[in-house]
């Protein structure tokens, strides 16, 4: 095709050209703007959380906690003489966002410390940079278990740690017989495992399961299929808001009467408050925190939150699972009298134990996780928990068992139950 | 195969269906008469189950919270297409984008104003056996209410003089207007009785969907699948393909899993658009 | 050798021409503007900026489909999610083996692209499907990916995809060969995707300006007229997209290189719907303008993520989105050209100055002269067979046996809702009869789809001037010399003799928008005529022609019937009359008489069908 059948097109073009000067200079300026140079010799504690979006039901009470523990430090007289200063993101529920972050936060901000993420899958994208860069990373939600590297310290409770108990404590309570309601993924999917795993040991049986999407609101099959496989209880694992559903049609379906449902996972992002009482009432759940619990640290640290914030909102597991995280590492610094990556992560592998809000925690040296305690309780009336069990001072047996960072520092690597 | 457990399925199927159909009706209304597709329509019924909620935190008994949250969200969607949708007349894309800006707007109001989490009103706990099963009494009434509300519906279309003129305005926009029907305020008036349609349901599935502010997500999905298989014959269209992936999505999920349920609804779909190109009405002599 | 020497030549010959348009020049001011900046920006921001760079490239690859192609597809997020699966599966295996990463990731991940976009593009394109409902099965298509790689896990060698867990250690970017190659600097990466950006840019940038570009605009202003012009437009629909799925998926295994992870939430519902956003925020239809978009969106959301209005993010974007739509439709790379237009160009009065109508003067001898000389099949006939086609219960074509010949015009006249239009459509393939046979010479028709009968030699006009309104009176005739072979040589040369035919040389430059209707109609029967049709079908040609312009297009028409068989629908009886025509006349779908002109004036029942006495037409 000749030149001259384009006429059109030069014309809108040779508008484009004084555009594109514009864009040049516009660009030009924007980056000498954000070319600022900064430097100080406070320590800096990242934070990447969603503080927006669909998880911030998660997020905000962990950033909440972040900043109730840099202050309670800071007050103490901070790290090594040094006030402790927060550098924040919001991950707005995006994935995309952690790596950028992530990268933003080491590159630019030169964090000592990065307390970020709350699905497993943030954690995994944010792995391989904290690695590269050498930066302490404290992952602080409750997770299906088997993360396993040299710079990532995880202080929520891994789905075998919480099962162990859960399960054991149910067929007792209940009789042999599981059903299984998780959603198609890998918190599910892995945390199934483990109830089978743990049905077998304890003699208990699964006789059957569903794997549900996210965005399920109807769950009259699930329901249906539960009555057929007659199950003496439920293990349900709702994740988000929507899965919530379920428990409201499971009760109106009048099965509340005839079996009973636990969860390791029910309360740790308040769904006791979204249920109804009828459908709240009786849910067992097991986790490493709950309000409700009788520790003596426990007092304290809602009193501070209830300053700082409000107790309108129960505060859930993962906000105390970042306050210990902060004030573990805090100790661990104190240890090793240095920021110095290498330094603090061998304090943090020498055993290093805090008492948090439920009680003594004490970081795992091989595999990075938290010994704990782990709560059986069972859903009130009121939107709120009775606390019905405590078994003291749970170890994380699977990542105990597939994790040594001091026998081999350099596995990097997400263990799944295949791997035993 | 127990007798039981066939009448269950069915029963429970029908709810699906009838679940999948109260959330569409309000935007095939919308896509049926206006031609628009509203992506803000799942946040339309978060809307109205706040605005239930509300009301019965405030002492309204639920029935008429139900009524109250259906004007307030009729009166907001509105409010929506005077201030934006009126201008976007015939630019479907760009309507579709300014839709899912406001339903980005609306999600993160409802974060601000309500919280990420408030407490539900739970589900009559009531129940019907059938052999070795028993079926909520609430799930039942959804089927009820679903008859009674595309019943309404085509008696409002068909036989009230806003029916008829917002019918024959969609047929011959040209002469409508030439025999002075007022398009704009027909057209106002449709969007606000899509909204409403919207905020009913969001209203009367709050005892099964408790209020949050990306409940709306999950439905719309389904319900945007289901109104654009039907094609250009809303009503009839809806009703039947909406009622067909319903059941069919619920059944196969009582038989493999949930997440293979919503595969065969979206291959389902994708095969309807293969043989109807224009939605499975695309052809039909029927108007409405 | 020599063969490579000339194309090489031509290549550069062809740049040497086109290097007046300053729009490559422009981008490559751009790129290189991006390019030295990487030498000397701070690191986090070479990093985050890459990431924009990418997001430019995905919306480049809908900029092409939505607003070349006019598709808004919401699936090219599928196209760059498995792109960048594949491509990075390919890169852990095989990178190892050469130090360089990108010679693996990339290929892989165009073709992946390519492939799944070709599968979905058939199932639209080739299945005729509605703009809306293509829309939407491009989302649900993206969806059902979503919905089973949350759950999919699988190894490939030594990938690990872990369902929602993603699959980590992707390698990053790696230019080198050999073991001691090691990942590129976020600067050194920011200029690689950057030079890469530009690479894709230029080669869409050709194409958009080649004969395929050309037929991807006209099918978008106008995909019926495009078919009649023989152009299979499925065909060229299907073959963007898969150019569309490429870009994407290039843009994929970039990203996978820059993240190191990837996860099913690059198939998510928002990842999805940003891309929209890069495209409109940069302007629609530009092809700079998603970089652009992406640079804006990325550097506003990273500015809102640091936490500058207290973390409301979501609330910003989606207000900017409505204004955006509400008050700048353009974009901003549109919104300023407009800008600029206003201020600095006076190019419209121009366009307005040269607007005094042109007195169309047709060159008859001119066009008998190509017609002698163009050795197209000169006996064709089209004969319809008992040919029905019914819409609900109205009968609008009932059982119509015709045998239109050369060498007289033939008329099909009949009051309105006589079914003329319907029987017409049944010929052109744009309805498919549900009893009868249509045939072309001795050929079975019936089935064929209209661009098919146009290649055997059908030249149709429909009823309103379909001329491409974007495109300047050239354009719209080169494209009708192109469409039919698909040769440049040709369409130069006919689309040059037909300029002459129809005396538009003078205003061959103008948007064909911005002619009269009369004009268009003539533009519309001058780019038929290119086509060098054997039979013509004419649905009323002289609608909206002033009486000077009837009696040439009645001279043109006769003219035609000498060598081609000409069927005429009207029902300017004026017009009809000037014809010499063999007429045929239709009532209710059927055939009510045929005859001579002069005959059927002495027909009292015609009479009684235009003046609606019923009692002969009851009578018959």
């Amino acid at each position: 095709m000749t030149n001259r059948l384009m006429p059109n097109f030069e014309r809108v073009w040779s508008q484009n050209y004084k555009f594109v000067c514009l864009v040049m200079l516009a660009l030009a300026i924007s980056l000498v703007a954000v070319t600022q140079v900064r430097a100080d010799d406070e320590i800096k504690v990242g934070s990447i959380f969603d503080l927006t979006g669909g998880l911030n039901i998660y997020g905000i009470q962990q950033s909440q906690a972040l900043h109730l523990a840099v202050n309670n430090i800071n007050d103490n007289g901070g790290v090594l003489g040094q006030q402790l200063q927060v550098v924040e993101y919001d991950a707005q529920s995006e994935l995309a966002k952690f790596t950028q972050y992530t990268n933003t936060i080491i590159l630019r901000d030169q964090i000592d410390v990065l307390f970020a993420g709350l699905t497993s899958s943030s954690r995994e994208a944010m792995r391989p940079i904290v690695r590269k860069n050498n930066i302490p990373y404290f992952y602080s939600a409750l997770y299906e278990g088997g993360a396993c590297d040299k710079q990532t310290f995880i202080t929520g409770a891994s789905a075998s740690q919480q099962m162990s108990v859960l399960i054991e404590w149910a067929i007792k309570e209940y009789g042999p017989k599981i059903y299984i309601m998780a959603p198609d993924y890998n918190f599910g999917t892995i945390s199934a495992h483990w109830i089978d795993h743990y049905a077998k040991e304890y003699g208990g049986e699964v006789v059957g399961s569903d794997f549900l999407a996210l965005t399920v609101t109807d769950y009259s099959p699930t329901i249906q299929k539960i009555q057929a496989a007659k199950p003496d209880f439920v293990a349900a694992l709702p994740v988000g808001a929507n899965q919530t559903g379920f428990l409201e049609q499971f009760a109106a379906a009048g099965l509340k009467e005839k079996m009973g449902i636990v969860s390791t996972n029910y309360g740790s992002g308040n769904q006791q408050v979204v249920v109804s009482p009828d459908a709240g009432e009786g849910i067992v759940a097991s986790q490493e925190y709950f309000m409700w619990i009788d520790e003596p640290n426990n007092e304290p640290f809602k009193a501070k939150w209830e300053a700082a914030y409000s107790l309108d909102e129960p505060i859930i597991s993962e906000a105390a699972d970042v306050w210990n995280a902060v004030h573990i590492w805090a100790k661990a610094v104190e240890v090793a009298g240095t920021t110095d990556s290498d330094a603090v992560i061998a304090a943090l592998e020498s055993g290093i134990s805090f008492d948090g809000p439920n009680g003594t925690v004490t970081m795992q040296p091989g595999s990075h996780h938290l010994k704990q305690n782990i709560y059986i309780v069972r859903g009130n009336r009121t939107h709120g928990f009775d606390v019905i069990q405590t078994f003291e001072s749970v170890a994380p047996s699977f990542e105990d068992q597939v994790c040594d960072l001091i026998a081999n520092p350099d596995t990097a690597e997400h263990f799944t139950p295949a791997d035993l | 195969m127990e007798l039981d457990f066939l009448a269950t399925l069915l029963l429970s199927s029908l709810s699906s269906a009838a679940i999948l159909l109260i959330a569409t009706v309000g935007l095939a209304v919308m896509f049926g008469l206006m031609g628009v597709i509203n992506l803000a329509h799942g946040e339309f019924i978060m809307f109205g189950a706040y605005a239930t909620l509300f009301a019965t935190q405030i002492g309204i008994p639920y029935p008429l919270a139900i009524i109250f949250a259906t004007i307030v969200t009729a009166i907001f969607g509105g409010i929506v297409e005077l201030l934006i949708i009126r201008r976007l007349y015939g630019r479907i894309f760009d309507t579709l984008l300014a839709t899912w800006g406001l339903s980005l707007v609306l999600y993160q109001s409802a974060v601000l104003i309500f919280g990420t989490v408030t407490p539900g009103i739970g589900l009559p706990i009531s129940n019907i056996q059938i052999g070795d099963y028993s079926l909520s009494v609430y799930l039942l009434f959804l089927i009820l209410v679903a008859v009674v509300l595309i019943g309404s519906l085509y008696w409002l279309l068909t036989k009230t003089s806003y029916g008829i003129t917002a019918r024959a305005a969609i047929q011959d926009r040209e002469t409508a207007s030439a025999v002075g029907v007022e398009s704009a305020r027909i057209n106002t008036m449709t969007f606000a009785l899509g909204s409403g349609l919207a905020g009913f349901a969001g209203a009367i599935l709050l005892p099964a969907i408790p209020a949050t502010p990306n409940m709306g997500f999950a439905f719309v999905i389904k319900a945007f699948l289901a109104v654009v298989a039907a094609g250009p014959v809303t009503l009839t269209g809806t009703v039947a393909v909406g009622s067909t992936l319903g059941m069919v999505g619920n059944i196969t999920a009582s038989f493999w899993t949930s997440v293979v349920g919503d595969i065969v609804f979206f291959l389902l779909t994708i095969t309807i658009l293969r043989i109807f190109p224009l939605g499975i009405s695309g052809r039909w002599r029927m108007k409405l | 050798m020599k063969d490579s020497t000339s194309s090489i030549s031509s290549l550069i010959r062809n740049f040497r021409l086109r290097s007046s348009d300053p729009s490559i020049f422009i981008a490559l001011i751009f790129a290189l503007t991006l390019a030295i900046s990487s030498f000397w920006i701070d690191p986090y921001l070479a990093y985050v900026g890459t990431s924009w760079v990418i997001f430019g490239l995905l919306g480049l690859s809908l900029d092409l489909v939505w607003g070349r192609g006019g598709l808004l597809s919401l699936g090219q997020t599928s196209f760059y999610g498995i792109g960048g699966y594949v491509g990075s599966i390919a890169a852990i295996n095989f990178a190892p083996l050469t130090g360089n990463s990108l010679i693996w990731a990339l290929p892989f991940g165009a073709i992946s692209g390519t492939i799944l976009a070709a599968l979905v593009g058939w199932f639209i394109f080739y299945g005729r499907m509605g703009s809306l409902q293509s829309t939407i099965l491009t989302y649900t298509f993206t969806l059902i990916v979503w919905t089973i790689t949350l759950s999919f896990t699988t190894e490939i060698g030594d990938a690990v995809v872990g369902g929602d867990n993603g699959m980590s250690n992707i390698p990053g970017f790696v230019l080198g060969f050999g073991e001691k190659a090691s990942s590129l600097s976020p600067n050194m990466m920011f200029l690689t995707v950057v030079v890469i950006s530009a690479i894709v840019y230029l080669i869409v940038a050709f194409i958009v300006r080649s004969p395929f570009g050309l037929v991807i605009d006209s099918i978008r202003l106008d995909a019926v007229k495009a078919e009649l012009l023989g152009l299979d437009i499925r065909l060229f629909q299907t073959l963007m997209f898969m150019l569309a799925g490429a870009i994407a998926g290039i843009a994929g295994a970039l990203f996978g290189a820059w993240a190191n992870y990837l996860n099913p939430s690059i198939f998510s519902v928002q990842e999805a719907l940003l891309v929209p956003i890069y495209v409109l925020v940069g302007g629609l239809g530009t092809l700079i303008g998603p970089f652009v978009g992406a640079l804006t969106v990325g550097g506003l959301s990273f500015w809102l993520g640091g936490g500058v209005i207290g973390g409301q993010t979501t609330l910003v974007m989606g207000a900017c989105l409505i204004v955006l739509v509400l008050f700048l439709r353009k974009g901003i790379v549109g919104g300023i050209q407009a800008l600029f237009a206003r201020i600095f160009d006076d190019l419209e009065a121009k366009d307005r100055l040269s607007q005094q109508t042109s007195q169309v003067r047709v060159n008859l001898n001119l066009l008998e002269k190509l017609q002698t000389s163009t050795n197209v099949q000169r006996d064709a006939t089209l004969k319809t067979i008992n040919t029905s086609k019914r819409f609900g219960g109205v009968l609008a074509v009932d059982s119509v046996s015709q045998n239109f010949a050369p060498g007289k015009v033939r008329c099909i006249i009949g009051p309105n809702g006589a079914g003329k239009s319907s029987y017409l459509k049944t010929c052109t393939g744009a309805y498919e009869p549900d009893s009868g046979t249509v045939l072309y010479s001795s050929q079975d028709i019936t089935k064929i789809n209209p661009f098919e009968r146009v290649k055997l030699g059908l030249g149709i006009k429909m009823q309103t001037a379909q001329v491409f309104d974007e495109l300047s009176v050239r354009q719209n005739l080169w494209i009708a010399g192109y469409g039919n072979g698909l040769n440049k040589e040709r369409a130069d040369q006919v689309s040059d003799e037909m300029l002459d035919v129809l005396n538009m040389r003078e205003i061959s430059t103008r948007q064909a928008s911005t002619l009269s209707h009369g004009e268009q109609q003539w533009l519309d029967i001058g780019m038929v005529l290119c086509l060098a049709p054997s039979v013509i079908l004419l649905d009323e040609p002289a609608a909206g022609m002033s009486k000077e312009e009837k009696r040439q297009l009645s001279e043109l028409v006769r003219l035609m019937a000498r060598t081609a068989t000409v069927v005429v629908v009207d029902h300017d009886m004026d017009f009809v009359r000037t014809l010499d025509a063999e007429i045929t006349v239709l009532h209710q779908g059927a055939v009510f008489a045929q005859a001579e002109i002069d005959e059927l004036r002495k027909d009292e029942r015609i009479l009684d069908i235009y003046l609606g006495r019923r009692q002969s037409v009851t009578d018959f």
